[in-house]
Parts: C-alpha cells; structure tokens; sequence
C-alpha cells in the first residue's frame, strides 16, 4: 500500500509565513530533519496496524488553504469541560494557548517556549511535524506541592476546511513534591481535523505524580499524541488513559526508568465503535534496577472498527531488580471489529521477574444467561456485563477530580456502543 | 559444585565435532542458472523440475535478503557457497545396510544413531540424509505392505511424479521467502512421505540430516502429505561435525493434512552451535510450514532446539479445514554466543479450529533468545480458540530472552489467550533442593527439566532421551 507523501514545499512554506520568534530556528531545524526521516508507514514495524495517510491528506489539504480562523466556538465546550473537572486549567485551543483560566500560583510555574531560549527536543519524525507547526509550547514546573489538579486542556475545532492544530507541553515535578495532572483531548466541527501533541513529564527525587489522560475527540478526528516521561529516583507515576473518542488515534506512552526505585504503574481503557481505529503502544526502558512497571489495557470494541495494542518492555544489561508487567484484555462484540495485540518484551538482565498476559474474548454467555433467569433483560444484562469489564480501570483513575467525569464519559460510550450492538 | 568443576561442564566441547574423510563430489561455489541446470542434470530429473527451479531462481534475484529478525550476522556471500555435494558412492547406491559405506556408519554410530540397532529395536525406520543425498533407507517393505511412499525426493520425482506435482509448493510457494525461494532454486534432496487414506503409518519415520563437506549449504526439501483418515509420525534429527566457517542450510519442509489426517512432526536439532567466541557454527535459516487442509485435520510440531549458531524459524499451522487443531510445542536452548529466533504462526481459518502453543526458552552465557509468534484469526474462523504459553529461563548475566508475540483477531466469537513470563532459576528452588541433599549440578538439571517438561511429554520415547541428555550437555553448570 503506498502511502500519500506530505507536501514538505508545502509545508515549507507555512512555516515561513509563521512569525519570527524565537521558535523559528528550532520549526527550521525540525523541517529539515522532517525531510530526512519522512512520516512513519506500514512498512515500519511500530506503525504496522496502523496507516498515516489521513492525517497526510488532512495536513496536505490544510497547507493548501492556510490556517483556519479564531477559535471563538470553542468557548462553550471549555466552559463545559473546565466545569466538570475541578483543576487549575491551561488551554491549547487550536494550537494557541490560552492561560486565562490558569491561576498562577506559588506552587506553578507555567513559561512559554517562545520566551526562553531551551532547546526543544524532537526525536522522531511526528515531534518533527510537531515542532515544525508550533505556534507556542508550555514548560511547567511545579515546585511544591499544588493545591489543585493541574488541568491541560487540548481542544480543536473543525467547521468548514480541514485543519491541523499542534499542541507541545513540558512538564517537570520537583523533587519531594507530588502533583496531579489532567490533560483532556476534545475536538468539536463537522471538518477533517488533525491534531498531534506531544507531553513530556520529568518526575524528580522521591515526588509522586496522579496522571489522568482522557481523550474524547469527536469520531472521526485524527489524533496523535505522545508521552514520554523519565522517573526520578524513588518516585512513583501513577497514569490512567481513557480513550473514548477519535476517529484515527495513535497513542505511544514511553516510560524511562533510568533511576533506582522508581515505580510507573499506567493503565489505559479504550472503547472503540463505528469508524475509530484506535492504536495504543506503550514502552518502558528498565535502564536500572530496581525499579517497578505494571500496566493494564482494556478493550471495548463493537462495530465496524479497529484497536491496536503494543506493549514493550526493554529491561536493559544491568537492570537487575527489575519488575515488569504486562496486561491487556480485549471485549470484541462485533463480526467487524478487529484487534491486534502484541506484548513484547525484550530482556537482558538476569535478575528479572516479568511477565504479561493477553485475552481476546466476548461476553460469557453463562453469565449473561444467569442474569436473564434472574429477571435481567438481555439488553440490560450486556451493558451491566460490559460495564463490570471496564469499571475496574476507572475506579482506579489516579486524579480524584476526574473520577466523576470519566465515570460519566465511560458510562455513556458504553451505552451507546452496546445499543449499537442490539440494533 | 567448585568451580573447577563447572568450568569442565562449561567447556566441554561439542560431542559430535567430527569430520568423516570421504571424497565428495561437488560443483564448484556459486549460483546461476548453470548450476540449477546442473543440478537437475544430475539428479536426472524431468523437465517441469528444472523448469520449477529456473522459476524459483528467477524470483530469488528479485528478493531481498530480510533482516527483520532479533539476530545479528555477517552479510551471507551466496556465491562464495558451494551448492551440490555428493558422497562419490553415489554411483552404486547401496541396496542394504551391509553396503553402506562403514565409514558412514562410523559416522551414524558417533552421532549415537546406530542404524541397525535403532531401526530394529524401536521400529523406526531412517532414511538417512549424509549430506545432500540419501545412502540408506531401511524397512521400505514394510512401510509399502501398507502402502506408506517414504522414500528421497530425488526418488519421488521420478517414481510419484503426479504427487510431487500436486502438492510440491503448494504450502510453502517459491517466493513464499527468500530463503524459500533460494532453496526451490537450488535444493538437493530431502524426504518424501506419502500415507495413503485410512492407513495409520506402522512405524515412527525418521531423518537424520547431517551436514558434513566444508562450504556446502544444505537445502532440504521435505514433503509430507497425509491423505484422508491418515496418520503419521516423523522424526527429524539433526547434527554437523565442527567446522570454523558458518554453514548455511536453508530447509523447507511441507505438511498437507487432508480430512481427518493427523500428522506429528518432532525436531530434535543439534548442529554444531560455534565455540563459546561465536566462531563456526551452522545458520539455520528454515521454513517449516503444516496444511490443516481438510476438516478434522491435525498438525503438531514439537521442536527440541539445542544446537545451530543462529537459529531463526517459525514451524506454522495454516487451520483451513474445520475443526482442525495446530499445536507447537519447543524448547529452545541457546548458549555461548547462540542466537535464535524462533516461534510459530497459527493461522484460522477455518471454524472451530483450535491451536495451543508452548514455548521455553532458555538463555545462558551470552546468548540471545527470542520466541516470536503470530495468532492470526480471520474474519470467517468462527469460534476459534488459540493457547499461547511462553516463558523464558535465564541463566547469566548477559544473555537475554525475548518474546514478540503478535495476535490479531477479526472473529468476536474467538477466544486467544497468551500469557508469558521470565525469570532466573530462582535461588529458593535451588536452596530447597540442596537443604535436600541434591547437588547443584542435579537441582539445576532438574529444575530445567522441569520447565521443559510439558514440551517433552509430547516428544516420542526416545527422542525425548535424547533431548534431555542434549539439554544437560548444553546447560550443566551454566549455573554455578
């Protein structure tokens, strides 16, 4: 299959009109490592299941016609979203960003990439895109502890033409502190939108960080988004993903243990319907030893759709002490739904326990069949089967502000889902 | 265990590192069509052989060579291999055991296959392959009262040409890989077994292949094929003498299991590994592939993978009839500075087709090992159920184990499981056998033993033996 090729004179040519700050020489450097490396395809291993060429044909279109205009309709769903979970909220809106709702705080640094001088890093040919595109990045720091969740919140919109938003967001914990973070995807239009954001979070000695990551694109927008973060000695990353929207999602989580005793433990929950294709690869490095991963993915899927699940766990020479594991479980309830699961793991230390599991089921229908001859209809009895499956993950969502949310968002996905099934 | 003693265990050399001094008769080292023609010339083989070859050949050049897999090698010269080679009796082939050349058997007796003891006490027979072609094949009367065909290649394409032609290529095609494509170019000879419907083979069959002249590759071809209601098991054994330069051999092996067939195919592999530098040793580069084609049909593989420097094969199951069942069963030992790659494909496609999978790996000194596999169930496969086991020993500090397991369902009636994990030989099981009065050497053996236990138990009799011994040679004392 021959994938459609970024149009580079194109996008050459929006980064130019794109204002002379100080990003400049870092969207320069970025483009040209761009035409280098090229997009990932089919051909490479990471991106087997999972094919580019919409989001390709989304920027193409968008380089044509130029950027789209101000994101004046997105004020309603803020105000939505940023009233559901209670956090001290930053907002990327189509790309720029808006602190308005942000309370500065003793606890929170928040400075824009434009004004400091710091390199911005861009390891693969989808940061290239990233930094390439960007109209401002955020650096973090929280140097205490924060009264409030801190809030990213991501949102884009789409009405008449295709449109292309990125979004690039450093965090940094500081030692002995601990924080909670929500970072929230959301993307309202009836038009082709393609957004690609990258987060990278670097934890500090002994500090403790609650992550939840939901990702509630409308079907149907393309999403790319990374985060990688590096564990500090002694600290711990607890993370929750939820991925209820989207239509074209690819996630990649990257998980650094380069120092002793530190503990990440992520978890993710995808629920995936008509027309998503939603990718999660997931990789921790075990550079030392000892240290702790675990995680656990959980998939829904129903109609005509697609869910990719790549977990990897690299214990390198010398991590001894090491303690990975794996899970992912997988509901498939549709003819038309199809997942591809591949655990991986890659060893070479000697004092290692790892392990991990994968499933691939459908409701049992024992059990269904009990609830039934307790007075259950079927129907009710799918949802509340269905519904056991997933609540697991969520009552373990690490940001207590976002319990109610998710609970809510996971509640009706999954309701609409299931009625899909029985029509 | 002092150290002295593990140091003993540790270096002790590879049992079967000998060369057997008779004069063959090869082509001179390189490929192109000449030497495909020659090959054909020689083995006087009819026009559709040559023709297939010349295609194979053809398609060969337009492939790369892959790189794909988690082992690392020096690029492969394959004009600088020789790819004919021939024992010089092959002129009067001998008619029975008495005939062989003695020092060909002086071969089989230092390998421990003594055929005459082997073929009359445990019924099997052997069709022993010394190099490309075979000198021996015992029990043949046998095996044609009940009509069994199990004779070389070379043999069943002059006398069973129809069947050669029906199913030769038809599970593993020419350009299915390169390797597969460069030994449907070039391969010498093999086994070919046929078991007509309803016949339940009288005996277990066997192979034992043997590379032995410097600077030949070996290019097997096996074809089995089990008609309807049959059954047959085949047993394939493999060992080269020492040599300094890396040997290629690039097999292909074909199952085709009609309705209700059930065919066994158990590898015990042994080659010469390399010395603890990682020089020598055999490239064991094979495609092993099995065709449930008919409903109710059943192909299992049971692999015991101890020797070769780089090991890198995938025996597979494609499910197409109903109800048929794939199994795998393997252990793989690498030591020193082995490497393999290896694993299974299990494709449903038909209904209810079911396949368990069961993997050790065990890793010592500074090998690398990896289990790579593929669950594939298909939209139409309804109520396919796969099993996936794979757990992994390390023994040292700077091996590693490696699994890449790949599953990709299309069927919501499916049920795959996959579980894996890896671990050392943990230090209590050791102390509890010790405080038992077991000696270290023992207790590693037995805990071994036991974590290779479930793929053993599908092993015939004697083969297991043999993989056990092979096992306390490869592993005692890795753990000191």
């Amino acid at each position: 299959m021959k994938q459609t090729a970024l149009s580079l004179p194109a996008l050459r040519g929006v980064v130019e009109s794109m204002s002379d700050d100080g990003l400049r020489p870092a969207r320069e450097a970025a483009l040209r490592s761009l035409d280098t490396r090229g997009l990932p395809t089919l051909r490479d291993e990471d991106w087997k299941y999972t094919d580019l060429s919409s989001a390709i044909a989304i920027s193409n279109q968008w380089l044509k016609n130029g950027a789209p205009a101000a994101s004046d309709d997105l004020q309603g769903s803020i105000d939505e979203i940023t009233a559901a979970v209670a956090a001290n909220w930053l907002i990327v809106a189509n790309g720029v960003i808006d602190d308005t709702r942000f309370t500065p705080g003793d606890a929170i640094d928040v400075e824009r990439f434009s004004a400091t001088t710091a390199p911005i890093v861009a390891d693969r040919a989808l940061a290239d895109l990233n930094v390439a595109l960007l109209q401002d990045g955020l650096r973090i720091r929280v140097h205490a502890t924060p009264e409030r969740p801190l809030g990213i919140l991501v949102i884009d919109s789409a009405n008449d033409a295709a449109a292309v938003s990125q979004a690039n967001i450093e965090i940094c914990v500081s030692d002995n502190c601990s924080a909670e973070i929500v970072e929230y995807h959301a993307s309202v239009g009836e038009g082709d939108h393609y957004a690609n954001t990258i987060v990278s979070l670097d934890t500090g000695y002994r500090s403790q960080v609650g992550y939840t990551r939901i990702q509630n694109r409308r079907i149907g927008h393309v999403f790319t988004g990374r985060i990688s973060a590096a564990l500090g000695t002694d600290s711990t990353l607890d993370m929750a993903n939820y991925d209820i929207g989207g239509g074209l999602v690819r996630n990649d989580v990257d998980i650094n243990l380069a120092a002793t005793g530190a503990a990440a433990n992520f978890n993710g929950l995808y629920l995936v319907g008509d027309n998503q294709h939603i990718d999660n690869h997931t990789s921790v490095e075990h550079r030392v030893g000892p240290a702790v991963s675990s995680q656990e993915y959980r998939g829904i899927l129903n109609g005509s759709c697609r869910a990719v699940w790549n977990g990897k766990a690299i214990v390198f020479e010398g991590a001894d002490g090491t303690d990975a594991t794996q899970a992912n479980h997988n509901l498939l309830l549709s003819e038309r739904s199809e997942i591809d699961a591949k655990p991986e793991l890659e060893i070479y230390a000697e004092d290692v326990k790892c392990a991990h599991g994968t499933t691939v089921g459908q409701l049992d229908e024992t059990a269904l069949f009990y609830l039934q001859s307790r007075g259950i209809d079927k129907m009710q009895g799918r949802q509340m089967l269905t519904h056991a499956f997933a609540v697991d993950l969520v009552s373990r969502t690490p940001v207590d502000a976002t319990r109610d949310a998710v609970n809510a968002l996971v509640s009706a996905r999954l309701e609409e889902l299931i009625r899909v099934q029985a029509q | 265990m002092s150290s002295e003693n593990i140091e003993s265990i540790v270096n002790r050399c590879y049992e079967h590192g000998f060369v057997t001094d008779i004069a063959t008769e090869s082509l001179p080292p390189g490929l192109n069509e000449d030497v495909i023609r020659a090959i054909s010339a020689r083995k006087n083989e009819p026009e559709f052989m040559l023709e297939w070859r010349l295609q194979a050949y053809q398609q060969w050049l337009e492939m790369t060579e892959p790189d794909w897999a988690h082992v690392n090698y020096p690029p492969i010269d394959f004009n600088a291999i020789s790819y004919y080679a021939a024992p010089k009796s092959d002129e009067d082939r001998p008619k029975s055991l008495d005939e062989v050349d003695p020092k060909l058997l002086e071969t089989y007796d230092k390998l421990g296959i003594p055929l005459h003891e082997r073929a009359r006490l445990a019924g099997v027979a052997v069709d022993a392959v010394f190099d490309s072609v075979s000198v021996a094949t015992t029990f043949k009367g046998k095996l044609a009262e009940a009509g069994v065909i199990f004779c070389s290649f070379s043999e069943a394409v002059h006398d069973h040409p129809e069947l050669v032609r029906k199913y030769l290529g038809s599970v593993v095609p020419r350009r299915d890989n390169f390797y597969a494509a460069l030994n449907s170019a070039v391969f010498s000879d093999g086994s070919f077994v046929y078991i007509p419907k309803g016949v339940r083979c009288p005996m277990e069959l066997s192979t034992y292949f043997r590379i032995n002249a410097a600077n030949t590759g070996q290019f097997e071809r096996t074809l089995i094929i089990a008609d309807e209601g049959s059954h047959v098991s085949y047993l394939e054994g493999c060992t080269a003498p020492m040599r300094d330069e890396n040997q290629l051999h690039a097999a292909v092996v074909e199952l085709v299991a009609l309705e209700g067939a059930e065919i066994k195919y158990s590898t015990v592999q042994n080659w010469y590994p390399g010395d603890e530098n990682g020089v020598g040793g055999i490239y064991n580069f094979v495609t092993k592939r099995g065709d449930c084609r008919g409903d109710n049909s059943k192909i299992s593989w049971t692999q015991v993978e101890t020797g070769s420097a780089i090991t890198w094969k995938y025996p597979s199951c494609i499910l197409r009839g109903a109800n048929s069942v794939g199994e795998f069963y393997s252990v793989a030992v690498a030591n020193n500075m082995q490497q393999a790659d290896t694993g299974t494909k299990m494709i449903h496609i038909g209904p209810n087709t079911r396949s368990t999978i069961v993997s050790k790996g065990i890793s010592a000194g500074r090998a690398q090992n990896a289990y790579r596999g593929l669950v594939k169930v298909l939209p139409q496969a309804h109520g396919a159920r796969n099993h996936t086991q794979c757990d992994s020993l390390l023994i040292g500090k700077e091996c590693g184990a490696h699994t890449f397991p790949y599953m990709e369902i299309k069927n919501p009636s499916a049920k795959v499981e996959h579980e894996a994990t890896t671990s050392k030989i943990s230090a209590n099981q050791l102390f509890y056998c010790r405080q038992r009065g077991i000696s270290e050497e023992d207790a590693v053996n037995m805990i071994v033993n036991g974590f290779c236990k479930e793929v053993f138990k599908e092993l015939p009799m004697e083969f297991a033996v043999e993989a056990q011994a092979l096992l306390n040679v490869s592993l005692e004392g890795a753990v000191g």
